[in-house]
């Protein structure tokens, strides 16, 4: 790889253990995908609880302030787990506060959340950032055409120091033409909620093999933002694709032929209601139907979901925990509207950490004895992971049957007749 | 025999084969604490993949695989290496950072050369993956 002449002095470690270490994993990732050199990012963002300490530490030492800015992922709240009374939250307080520190020392800002361009805070089209998370990767690539390539939480701290990234894969606009097809089968769109685009989402995601670029048509054109985003965000937990081109809603793919760039695309698959069946089915993973816990917010809430989770809770109490994962000013801004008083009032509660893989009241980590044994959600990337890495029963259905099971403490909700 | 593949981790290795004709993460499909696949209903669900050269299709999955490939690591629960058919950049990430050895692109069909429970070897850093005995049928 050619680096330039600052690049070379990191390298050599002039500016420190941190920044060596980091340029060097940069090279290494680099070198592998045949990149012939770094590019500079327009900002970067880490998530310091989901990094192990060790890497941490070896990734930060000796590293100043940084010019560019660095924002972060959702956090652990161990304090607020605590006055929630889930007995393990101490064993995570330490750890916590002492990358915290170094997050502070380092300058970058504390955006705690998976859903940053409900902040304002968003890449234009073109622009290069790095970034941890899979789903607002995709939804940055997808929804405002800006340059993020799929990259690990490791590999996102090191860009993030650095302020580089390797000149690869979706950076590179030659990469960026969909080399696979999907064909949506003609359905009563008017009826889908969020949780429908998540089920095709979270089946696209299955059978598309790789992580190329891929165009989805068939779709009504110019989507409702939020339906846009559940349809993209749950294509990199079942698979790999990190930016999909949804054809007349998002910015690279006014039309197909934009989307593939007139290329042939390597594969043409058709989606119909039978794979949709399928799918909401494969994300259902319970045998009774008492719900213990009810997760929201993944990614991070949107003030329109908030509306209508609260214009179903007045006056109601729940007999689940409800957790809803946002950003800390989308809470403000639902406080504010009364949203919150609502929720809060009937037992529900918000909190800016990831409401799936770690989900306080799902983790036996956290939560200890009071784990939830079944948890109901509206998002396939949360019925996924609280599965598989918070080994829960998942009941998976719309907005409305989960906050029904919420109310009633066991699941109602019916497979959608598409 | 010999198989040449490219070089995504350097290193050596040497274990019994483990296939998976489909895609991996290191979050959500292995239990780092364990060793072993966690799925619900996925075919290798409950085998421990800790010391296995592991052979599947591509990544996928959470940004946040390469953490727990680290932890896996650390604990000694991850497999010895890693061979795909084509890589992607959150799974070269993850073995990368970790020190996993792992290649992808093999020039042979190795899920035809090879079987789960063969025992091969493999030199990540050359580039070569050598079956040194086919399982006993």
């Amino acid at each position: 790889m050619k680096l330039t002449d600052e690049e070379k002095r990191i390298f050599s470690g002039e500016q420190g253990p941190g920044m060596q270490r980091a340029i060097d994993l940069l090279i290494r990732l680099g070198d592998s995908f045949d990149a012939e050199r770094l590019m500079p990012i327009s900002y970067g963002h880490v998530s310091y609880d989901y990094c192990p300490e060790a890497f941490w530490n070896l990734m930060t030492d000796g590293v100043s302030k940084t010019e560019h800015r660095v924002t972060s992922h959702p956090s652990y709240q161990p304090k607020t787990w605590k006055k929630w009374g889930l007995p393990l939250a101490d064993n995570w307080v330490d750890e916590h506060e002492r990358k915290l520190e170094t997050f502070k020392r380092l300058g970058w800002l504390r955006t705690e959340t998976c859903a940053e361009y409900l902040l304002g805070i968003f890449p234009r089209k073109g622009e290069i950032v790095s970034m941890s998370g899979s789903c607002m990767q995709v939804a940055n690539n997808s929804l405002f055409g800006a340059r993020v390539d799929r990259m690990g939480t490791l590999v996102s701290l090191a860009a993030a120091v650095c302020g580089r990234t390797p000149y690869m894969g979706l950076l590179k606009p030659e990469n960026r033409f969909a080399r696979h097809v999907i064909h949506v089968e003609k359905m009563n769109f008017s009826d889908w909620t969020s949780a429908h685009f998540h089920c095709l989402g979270y089946h696209i995601g299955a059978v598309i093999p790789g992580f190329k670029p891929i165009a989805v048509t068939g779709l009504p054109e110019r989507l409702y933002f939020d339906s846009a985003r559940a349809l993209v965000i749950s294509m990199p937990t079942s698979g790999a694709v990190t930016l999909a081109h949804v054809v007349g809603t998002t910015p690279e793919a006014p039309d197909l032929e934009a989307a593939t760039g007139g290329i042939k695309p390597e594969n043409e698959i058709k989606v119909g209601v039978s794979e949709l069946i399928r799918t909401w089915e494969s994300l259902n993973v319970c045998d009774y139907s008492i719900v213990d816990h009810v997760a929201f917010g993944c990614p991070h809430a949107t003030i329109d979901e908030i509306g209508m989770i609260a214009s179903m809770l007045e006056g109601k109490k729940l007999k689940s925990t409800m957790l809803i994962g946002a950003s800390i000013p989308v809470e403000a801004l639902a406080k504010r509207q009364g949203y919150g008083k609502i929720i809060e009032q009937a037992g529900g509660r918000f909190l800016p950490v990831c409401p799936s893989i770690r989900n306080p009241f799902a983790r036996r980590d956290v939560a200890g004895e009071m784990q939830a044994t079944s948890c109901a959600t509206n998002s396939a990337r949360a019925a996924h992971y609280l599965a598989t890495v918070c080994g829960t029963k998942v009941f998976f259905g719309t907005l409305k049957d989960c906050v029904k099971a919420a109310i009633n403490g066991k699941w109602e909700g019916r497979f959608p007749e598409w | 025999m010999v198989i040449n593949a490219h070089t995504i981790s350097r290193g050596e290795a040497e274990g019994e084969a483990v296939l998976y004709k489909g895609p991996f993460s290191f979050m959500g499909d292995l239990d780092p604490f364990t060793g072993k696949v966690t799925v619900p209903r996925h075919e290798l669900e409950g085998l421990s993949l800790a010391g296995k050269i592991f052979i599947f299709t591509t990544g996928k999955g959470s940004s946040s695989g390469d953490c727990a490939a680290w932890v896996a690591k650390k604990k000694g629960n991850a497999p010895a290496a890693i061979i795909c058919l084509e890589s992607e950049p959150v799974l070269s990430g993850a073995v990368i950072a970790a020190g996993i050895p792992a290649m992808d692109r093999p020039e042979a069909d190795i899920f035809e050369m090879i079987k789960t429970g063969d025992f091969i070897k493999i030199n990540a850093t050359e580039g070569t993956i050598s079956i040194a005995m086919h399982k006993e049928v």
